[in-house]
């Protein structure tokens, strides 16, 4: 809540000290006073002591009226040089906390228009020996909406109990919103606070300024929701990431132990059932999960381990049937692997050659360009050539060297360069292609060389056994156990590892489902049950007051609140669909002007209803425009004295009649402030 | 059946794409850039602006006349190409009056000079540019073109 208590006025001038003091009540208030006689400075200096005075166009001092910068004018005719001016606002908040808030506008000492006193406590007529602390604070200084310390906006958005959202700024930075974007929405200026809904709202290169600051008006989850969705978004591609990341770890860890990653999604997903996730491990041809391929490497073991140790002799049949098998099979994969590798020449060859086509191509773009260019050029240069005419006969030349005979068309310079552009993409993807299948082959042939020499070395051993001593241990079944036992240490840790590594993605997993349940509870349109509410019920109140009003332009079924600004529009059938078009542009003078008091009326009654953050401040400087009639200006002041809780300041000369002045204000309850005279009078000092 | 029936084909001509040497704009840059950067006098013989051009044609032609100077000539060259469409742009440049000849000689004159700062203007053919000016100007003269044309028709041409 923000509600202005007193303010006074200080102007020294070279025939003595002028100025005067006022006071307002919760509820309405109507400052009458007749035109020229300081009613709207006393409306800028409210704003200005707020540093709200962006919304009169301007910054500083300028926008204070003469009377405080120049010369005070007492009585008619008589004019005064200003020599310093202060102002003095005090304010309250919804903690009953009083501040008073002191700015100059002419000073005599180098004080600047920027610098604000803020006393702690009540200043107009203090009685009081000792002053309320104070502390000068800054406005529109760089660091005056965010420097802690110093900044008076920070201060009392603080001090209203506000916390101004971040908002996208046109060039796509998160942006605090500004207090004085907030302030148009109830303080309404009377030159050009008329012309449009919010129009004097300053720009400070926000996006949608206006639907920001209604948003935060009623408290709308809307913007909390924007702000959700980019967070969620923001941790979909974190998680994205390290799933890519872990995919890989898999392959890395299949690779190593020479096997195959199974069942493993590319993209991040919600895992239910992780057995699928498995790295199979081939033996005799046959694919087995880790623990089965321990399980049969231990069966083994366990199988050998119960038999006796054989010695040669007793295994010499037995050798010989495996040397067969290793022969054959050495036999089967030299073939293989000679056949791989005369592919790979052959492939490497045809690498080599698309390389060197796409050098040329390379090449030939590049000259191509360099011709495009010069040809370009060359026409400046008034060569017939460059024109495709033949500078001796003119006859066309068609861009070509080519021999007449040759009846062929060239293709344009222009499309010979996309021509070979596309040449190059293509030879590209083949070089790309070719690569992968060479690397694909290389890889085959590592196997195969590692699984020949694995091969012969047991052949050799077994060769070897066959010529040793027959009643010698078979060292083939002892080294074949030792293999046994080093292969299941192995696939121990590796399964250990790959263990680890599920573990790992569940977590991932989960905090996937995480972020998939959040997105999925965010309301498809950002507008939470809440807002609708809100939204509905905004719509509701601004059409029952324009129709308290009496405005008649539109039909009321067509007045429509929008979802994309929450301004009032007009919606009407447009062949099948409907269209929405500018309240203000299908509305009367004065029926627009209806509209800006019953929407700045609504925007207060929805925070009310609905707990938000308006400030339950309502400023209006001469609301009767445009010939508005009288009785309907006086359903306005009925409607809004009703707001006893909040504060209403009505600056109106009721067209400086006693008459008008009665009959809008009949039966209505309200504090009179009477500026009779003028703003600024002589006070007697002692 | 009878919706099958071709009642008339058509074939339209569609542009080719050309290699670049055939582009008229292409070779008169070349020729200004060999007569400008690597001819004393701004003067060439035909042979020697065939050589260069050939030369700049591909890069295992250019690094075959690279490796003949490094050798001082010592190796023995391929009999370089003589194209048609170079001499068909050396008319073009003649009657665009980019050259002229002089006795038997072509000759950049003062529009081609003008060309040739365009050239540098538009700031293309940077590797054209590079390897002319490895050449640069004493390389290869006429004089050297000439005997070693003669010693390759001393050794492969009869009579």
């Amino acid at each position: 809540m923000l509600k202005i208590n007193k303010i006074k006025f200080e102007v020294n001038t070279d025939s003595g000290l002028f100025g005067s003091n006022y006071e307002f009540s919760s509820g309405l208030n109507i400052i009458r006073a007749d035109n020229t006689s300081g009613k709207s400075s006393l409306f800028q200096a409210i704003s200005y002591c707020l540093g709200f005075e962006e919304i009169i166009g301007g910054r500083n001092e300028k926008t204070m009226q003469s009377v405080f910068r120049d010369q005070v004018e007492y009585p008619k005719d008589s004019f005064h040089k200003v020599v310093q001016s202060f102002v003095y606002l005090e304010i309250e908040n919804s903690n009953n906390d009083i501040i008073t808030i002191k700015r100059s506008v002419v000073s005599n000492s180098d004080r600047k228009p920027q610098l604000v006193d803020v006393y702690f406590g009540k200043l107009i007529d203090n009685t009081e020996e000792i002053l309320p602390e104070s502390k000068p604070m800054y406005i529109h200084d760089k660091g005056g909406a965010t420097d802690e310390i110093y900044g008076f906006h920070l201060f009392l958005e603080n001090f209203l109990g506000w916390n101004l959202p971040n908002v996208l700024t046109n060039s796509g930075d998160s942006k605090k919103l500004y207090i004085q974007q907030i302030a148009s929405s109830f303080m309404i200026e009377q030159k050009s606070g008329w012309s449009d809904f919010f129009a004097t709202m300053p720009h400070f290169g926000l996006a949608n300024k206006e639907a920001r600051a209604i948003e935060f008006l009623l408290k709308l989850d809307v913007t909390e929701n924007k702000k959700r969705k980019q967070q969620i978004t923001f941790n979909k591609r974190i998680i994205e990431d390290k799933w890519s990341t872990l995919n890989n770890q898999f392959i890395r860890l299949a690779e190593k132990g020479g096997g195959k990653i199974v069942g493993l999604e590319q993209k991040p997903a919600i895992i239910n059932d992780y057995r699928g996730i498995n790295i199979l491990l081939t033996k005799d041809e046959e694919e087995y999960s880790i623990s089965n391929y321990i399980d049969l490497q231990v069966e083994e073991l366990r199988l050998t381990e119960n038999k006796d140790v054989f010695s040669v002799g007793q295994n010499i049949s037995n050798d010989e049937n495996q040397l067969d098998k290793l022969n054959n099979f050495i036999n089967n994969l030299s073939l293989n692997f000679d056949l791989i590798s005369t592919e790979l020449n052959f492939d490497k060859d045809r690498l080599r050659s698309y390389k060197s086509q796409l050098d040329l191509l390379n090449d030939d773009l590049r000259k191509n360009k360099g011709a495009l260019k010069v040809k370009n050029l060359g026409a400046e240069f008034n060569l017939k050539t460059s024109n495709e005419t033949c500078p001796t006969c003119n006859q066309d030349i068609k861009d070509s060297l080519l021999p007449l005979e040759v009846e062929q068309v060239p293709m344009r310079l222009e499309d010979n360069i996309d021509f070979i552009d596309a040449q190059i993409k293509m030879v590209t993807v083949y070089i790309e292609g070719q690569e992968k299948t060479i690397s694909e082959k290389e890889k085959k042939l590592d196997l195969y060389r590692v699984r020949l020499s694995e091969a012969r070395t047991n052949v050799r051993q077994i060769k070897k056994e066959l010529v040793s001593d027959e009643r010698l241990p078979s060292i083939i079944e002892i080294e074949n156990r030792l293999n046994l036992k080093k292969r299941i240490e192995f696939y121990n840790k590796f399964l250990e590892d790959f263990n680890h590594l599920v573990e790992e993605l569940k977590e991932l997993s989960e905090q996937w489902k995480k972020v998939v349940i959040d997105e999925s509870k965010l309301p498809k349109n950002f507008f939470s049950i809440n807002d609708d509410e809100k939204l509905i019920f905004l719509e509701k109140q601004f059409k029952t007051l324009l129709k308290e009003f009496n405005y008649a332009s539109q039909q009321s079924e067509f007045i429509h609140i929008s979802r994309e600004n929450y301004l009032p529009v007009i919606s009407k059938p447009f062949g099948e669909e409907t269209k929405d078009y500018s309240i203000r542009f299908d509305s009367s003078g004065s029926d627009f002007i209806r509209c800006i008091w019953a929407y700045t009326v609504s925007l207060l009654d929805t925070s009310i209803e609905f707990d938000g953050n308006h400030p339950r401040l309502i400023m209006m400087d001469e609301p009767k425009q445009q010939d508005a009639a009288i009785g309907n200006f006086h359903a306005f002041l009925k409607r809004i004295s009703e707001h006893v809780e909040s504060q209403i300041l009505i600056f109106a000369s009721f067209e400086n009649s006693d008459e008008a002045f009665n009959t809008a204000t009949r039966g209505v309850d309200f504090n009179l402030i009477y500026i009779q005279d003028k703003l600024i009078v002589p006070i007697e000092t002692n | 059946m009878k919706d099958f029936e071709i009642k008339d084909l058509k074939f339209s001509k569609k542009p080719i794409s050309i290699p670049v040497d055939y582009r008229p704009m292409y070779k008169i840059s070349q020729i200004v850039m060999i007569l400008s950067i690597t001819c004393i006098g701004n003067k060439s013989s035909l042979l020697k602006l065939h050589l260069l051009s050939w030369a700049l044609k591909d890069y295992k032609n250019k690094d075959e006349v690279l490796e003949l100077i490094k050798n001082n000539y010592d190796t023995d060259i391929a009999v370089w190409g003589i194209e048609p469409a170079l001499n068909r742009a050396l008319l073009f440049c003649v009657s665009e009056n980019i050259c002229t000849i002089e006795s038997g000689k072509y000759l950049l004159t003062k529009k081609g000079e003008e060309f040739f700062k365009l050239i540098i203007k538009a700031d293309v053919f940077k590797e054209e540019f590079d390897f002319l000016k490895f050449i640069g100007k004493k390389k290869i003269t006429d004089n050297r073109i000439k005997s070693i044309s003669n010693k390759w028709s001393l050794f492969n041409v009869k009579n």
